[in-house]
């Protein structure tokens, strides 16, 4: 008696079960931020007078005024590295009725960054600080009544306009 | 005597449904654009834009979600820039959703979890920037990249 003994095992895989079961590229979404800053300029002073008491002229021919120095605070948004600059203007000489000190008898030191002296005028700006860029700056000015005795007595007057300003 | 040849197959059939489980994830953000318009800084420290809403779907992966936030830089005018680390945001309902800064390096995490987020879940986000003296004056813009992914 012969006895054939045939054995056959066959294993079908089918499907992909060796293969990464499924792992997503990460899903993605893109939005524009944008950002509008505007050009603005701001100036705040602390006084918004100054008083110059009466005095010998002999011992104080340099009269500061009372109020102490004024602090300037400038802050600017401007293009790039341009120029922003702080300017005062006096809108006429001192003036007491008829009588007249010139505005130029008004002189000023200053402190802090991009700040300087100068002597006031009713004709032409004259400039207090320039500055380069955006930002926000702050210091001192401390006016002085050049003092005479060729002044006629009186309480004499005059408005000082200060302009910041950037291109 | 009868012959009897005896036959014996045996056969393994395995099946296996093609990907049954793939992960499938969904990620959409309201609006195409984030807008700051910048005022006085004195009066306007920061600068909040409009609300976005941004809404996630995880499907069929049991493990951990991440959804990450990165600017491709700093936000840009010409020559002028505003660093990314300047814009923050707010965002709800925590978890998963979460705060955070911008960063133009490493994508931050905006919301996480792990599982199924299904159905899916929005979340409202509102973008700040801190404002500045500083900035140049000008209109500045960066893409902003939103990534959903499962590891």
């Amino acid at each position: 008696m012969r006895i054939r003994l045939a054995t056959v095992f066959g294993a079908l895989l089918i499907g992909g079960m060796a293969a990464a079961a499924g792992a997503q590229a990460p899903s993605t979404a893109s939005t524009t931020m944008t950002a509008t800053v505007t050009a603005m300029a701001k100036l705040t002073l602390s006084a918004a007078a100054q008083t110059f008491p009466d005095a010998n002229p002999d011992v104080v021919p340099q009269v500061t005024a009372v109020q102490g120095p004024i602090v300037i605070t400038a802050k600017a948004r401007t293009t790039g590295a341009s120029q922003v600059v702080l300017t005062v203007l006096a809108d006429d000489d001192l003036r007491s009725g008829l009588q007249v000190i010139p505005a130029s008898a008004i002189t000023w030191t200053a402190t802090g960054a991009g700040l300087g002296g100068g002597t006031l005028s009713k004709l032409a700006p004259v400039t207090v600080g320039t500055w380069t860029g955006s930002g926000a700056w702050s210091g001192t000015q401390t006016l002085a009544f050049r003092n005479s005795w060729t002044y006629s007595t009186g309480t004499y007057t005059c408005v000082l306009v200060y302009t910041l300003s950037g291109p | 005597m009868t012959r009897a040849p005896l036959l014996i197959l045996t056969t393994a059939l395995l099946l296996q449904p093609a990907c049954a489980w793939a992960q499938r994830l969904t990620l959409t953000v309201s609006q195409s654009n984030i807008a700051f318009v910048a005022d006085d800084p004195d009066s306007t420290p920061t600068i909040a834009s409009a609300p976005i809403v941004v809404t996630v779907r995880v499907q069929q992966s049991p493990g951990p979600w991440h959804l990450s936030v990165q600017a491709n830089g700093d936000l840009l005018s010409g020559a002028s820039s505003i660093d990314a680390t300047q814009v923050t945001w707010t965002a709800s309902p925590a978890p998963p959703f979460q705060n955070g800064t911008l960063n133009k390096v490493v994508g931050q995490t905006m919301a996480s979890g792990t599982g199924n987020v299904n159905p899916a879940v929005s979340g409202s986000v509102v973008f700040r920037l801190a404002n500045s003296w500083t900035y140049s004056a000008g209109f500045y813009s960066q893409t902003v990249v939103f990534t959903l992914s499962a590891p």
